[in-house]
């Protein structure tokens, strides 16, 4: 598509009222709202929210769309749910976060602030409360395949994928490395494991991986970026220097030593992208603050006796943070390809699925190329990349007539 | 009666890659309760400098208070922590700008930026803050203001959003409003307007306002006290009736020739000679003396080898270097009225005192929209 035609195309994506809402008699959105609204009247972003939307159902519900323990089980004319009770902790946090979030945030007429407040307090208390929830401790998959054989099972309701991401089809030996089929729709790999569950199950690593280390970057490039802003001068010379030192350090090449040090932590590997991936942020809230440090309502507001926090962070950060969320959405896509990256490098996590590593795990088996194991979580990784990709390039158009606006 | 405010001998700087420049110079002034004091000159005479050093709103650096006071009700403000300084501004002193369509934050609601400057100086809970900013609204004339306090500033016009501004300042009751040219990005039936509301508000509140202006319409109607500022000082210091009858100063005799007139015919409008000096290379001596009508007058006139007594000390200027080699400062010239130019009457002899003026002006019913009449001298007497 040449670039007119990409513009013409975005053009007619925007519906006619997006500016007519100001004169006409309908209320007026906030500028938020109305940042929404254009980013999501773009098709493709739309499309990006769409697949985002069921990697995320796919990460939160997991374990109910694939897994070896039925839902719903009769046996000997006892009903029970295998399922329920081998839920992991993080399988209940998740669903706990998801009611709570659904709840809360659709609720009208609170402050934002309370929110978030009650968001964070019961995740908290989830987080805790899983504690005292125990697991069995060991996994047994095959154990109802083989009551189904002996024909002891009166009835079961089982999840749409019958295999767990770590069920290696110890009963059936043979079914390793078969290419898609009928009970495998995107075939098994190297140790039997289903190749749909483990993309389904690798989807929460994929989000959280993206999430968490953007939200660092974010966090860390808003406060050293803010600062540089506001107070400018001699604090923005030193934030500066920071930056270029950041900027020098080969992200790619500190992750495999830390990994190498310290072993393959998740955690350790998100805080490492997200440590080395402020720079970008802290640069654009720079700008934007030294460009709202004159405007007229930061002086008000200094000549009102606010205090630095509330200045900072309530009244110049939502009018400068545009930019920011715009380079968030692309980062979230470059965290998972990094994480991809390392995982294909063999350097990932072992025991729990992620696409990286399956991608990996296509090139180990000697020889043969299992094309069923690098496609599926191949798509995966590029669609969500490409996902994000869209949203922050519709949020870009959408905010960018509105930073003009402001000023 | 002590006064309000008061500043002595103030002194401000700006450090610039082209050197130091020095935008308020030994500036002393006095505010009284519920007197208005009107800061009157031309852009860049260091006004908006003034102000902003009030409440210690000078960027610094660059900006640096060399010396001087500023005192609040005796307590010096200058020495106060930044802590301290924050429950001054908004609280004790209010201040309002210039350009109120972007003096609001475009991202709240008005009805947020109100409640969040009640809540910080007042300790009342946020439904009650909603209640008092819902009041303050209403008394600066907004229709419907419960509806309003949920409205974003875009959705306003300049004159409501500078109403709105009002209500903010006046929400936490300060004893001192400055109001930085409060209706000079407005048009002019709004400018009336929101003049007469301050008259109003202060009225009913009893505040002092510092009113800063370039336009001396503004200043006839609303000051009972008047500071021409010129080049970074105050040349003269006077009742707004004494000031519109006798100016001394020959710089404030200029900004009221060049004010347009209702009676007689004029192809011209007298004008100012030259331009305002710019504040890193200003002229010696009088800074006023390369624009000044007196000085070249005098000069024509005079023997060249005439000589002037400077009252300060022992020295001997002739005519024709006392405006060119020597500065002049603030003198009382007559009782209550105070100006900076040698050939001021009396000025050799007139000692040198803190400008303080506890005037009110009568109350005078200004008819709206007729602002000219009062530019008047007859017109601001009467």
């Amino acid at each position: 598509m040449t670039l007119d035609a990409a513009v013409s195309s975005a053009l007619a994506a925007a519906p006619p009222d997006a500016q007519a809402s100001d004169s006409g008699g309908r209320p007026v959105r906030s500028l938020r709202r109305q940042a929404i609204h254009d980013t999501l009247s773009n098709k493709r972003a739309r499309a990006g929210l769409v697949w985002i939307s069921i990697v995320a159902f796919a990460g939160v519900f997991a374990p109910f769309l694939a897994n070896s323990y039925p839902f719903l089980i009769k046996i000997d004319g006892r009903i029970s749910s295998p399922l329920l009770r081998h839920l992991s902790r993080l399988d209940i946090v998740l669903l706990i976060a998801l009611a709570a979030a659904i709840i809360i945030f659709s609720r009208r007429h609170v402050r934002v602030s309370v929110k978030w407040a009650a968001f964070a307090t019961i995740i908290a208390a989830a987080a805790l409360g899983s504690r005292l929830f125990h697991a069995p401790g060991t996994n047994v998959y095959d154990t109802y395949r083989q009551l189904q054989r002996d024909g002891k099972i009166q009835w079961a309701v089982y999840a749409p994928v019958r295999f767990s991401p770590n069920d290696r089809m110890r009963d059936q030996p043979a079914l390793r490395l078969t290419p898609p089929s009928r009970h495998h729709l995107m075939g098994t790999e190297a140790n039997g494991a289903d190749v749909l569950s483990r993309i389904i199950h690798a989807s929460r690593i994929a989000l959280a991986i993206g999430l968490i280390a953007t939200s660092i970057a974010v966090v860390i490039g808003v406060v050293i970026g803010g600062l540089m802003g506001y107070f400018s001068g001699r604090v923005d010379i030193i934030g500066m220097r920071l930056i270029e030192v950041f900027e020098a350090i080969p992200s790619l090449f500190l992750l495999i030593t830390f990994v190498a040090f310290y072993g393959r932590n998740l955690y350790l590997i998100m805080a490492i992208i997200g440590l080395v991936s402020w720079t970008g942020d802290a640069r654009f809230i720079r700008a934007e603050f030294l460009r709202l440090r004159k405007q007229d309502f930061v002086q008000a507001a200094i000549a009102g006796g606010l205090p630095l926090r509330s200045i900072l962070f309530r009244h110049m950060l939502p009018n400068g943070i545009s930019p920011v969320l715009v380079s968030a959405s692309f980062g979230v896509a470059s965290a998972i390809l990094s994480e991809s990256v390392l995982s294909f490098l063999g350097l990932g996590l072992v025991d729990e699925p992620s696409w990286g590593q399956m991608l990996n795990q296509a090139l180990n088996v000697g020889g043969a190329f299992t094309w069923w194991i690098a496609v599926f979580p191949g798509l995966a990784i590029f669609l969500t990349v490409f996902g994000y990709n869209l949203i922050g390039e519709s949020m870009r158009d959408a905010l960018d007539p509105r930073l003009h606006g402001i000023a | 009666m002590d006064p309000l405010l008061e500043l002595k001998n103030l002194d401000v700087a700006f450090d610039t890659d082209r050197g130091q420049i020095r935008p308020v110079r030994d500036v002393s002034l006095s505010v009284f309760p519920g007197q208005t004091v009107a800061i009157v000159g031309e852009s860049g005479c260091g006004k908006s400098v003034t102000a902003l050093s009030i409440l210690r709103l000078i960027p610094e650096p660059p900006g640096r208070v060399l010396g001087g006071e500023v005192r609040l009700e005796g307590r010096d403000l200058l020495r106060l922590r930044e802590s301290e300084m924050r429950r001054v501004r908004g609280k004790d002193i209010a201040m309002i700008f210039q350009e109120p369509m972007t003096s609001l934050n475009p991202v709240y609601t008005i009805g947020d930026q109100i409640v969040e400057a009640v809540t910080l100086h007042q300790k009342v809970g946020t439904r009650r803050a909603y209640e008092i900013a819902e009041q303050s609204l209403r008394e600066v004339g907004i229709s419907d203001p419960a509806r309003r306090l949920h409205e974003y500033p875009h959705q306003m016009s300049g004159g409501m959003r500078q109403r709105v501004m009002i209500a903010m300042a006046l929400s936490c009751q300060p004893r001192l409003l400055i109001a930085d040219e409060p209706t000079t990005a407005l048009d002019v039936t709004i400018q009336a307007q929101i003049l007469e509301l301050l008259r109003k508000l202060q009225r009913e509140t009893g505040m002092s306002i510092l009113l800063i202006t370039h336009d001396l319409g503004v200043v006839a109607e609303n000051a009972d006290v008047v500071a021409v500022m010129y080049a970074s000082r105050i040349v003269e210091f006077a009742t707004v009736e004494d000031l519109f009858d006798h100016p001394q100063h020959p710089y404030t005799e200029g900004l009221f020739r060049s004010v347009p007139k209702l009676q007689g015919h004029k192809e011209r409008l007298d004008t100012i000679p030259g331009t305002v000096p710019n504040p890193a290379k200003f002229p010696s001596g009088c800074k006023f003396h390369p624009r000044c009508p007196r000085t070249r007058q005098i000069a024509a006139t005079a023997q060249p080898d005439e000589v002037v007594q400077i009252a300060a000390g022992n020295e001997r200027f002739t005519v024709m270097q006392v405006c060119t080699d020597d500065e002049p400062v603030l003198r009382e010239v007559k009782p209550g009225h105070w100006a900076a130019c040698h050939f001021a009457p009396n000025y050799p002899e007139a000692p040198v005192t803190v400008p303080r003026l506890e005037h009110r002006r009568e109350v005078v019913p200004v008819v709206l929209g007729d602002a000219q009449r009062a530019l008047e001298p007859q017109g601001a007497t009467r």
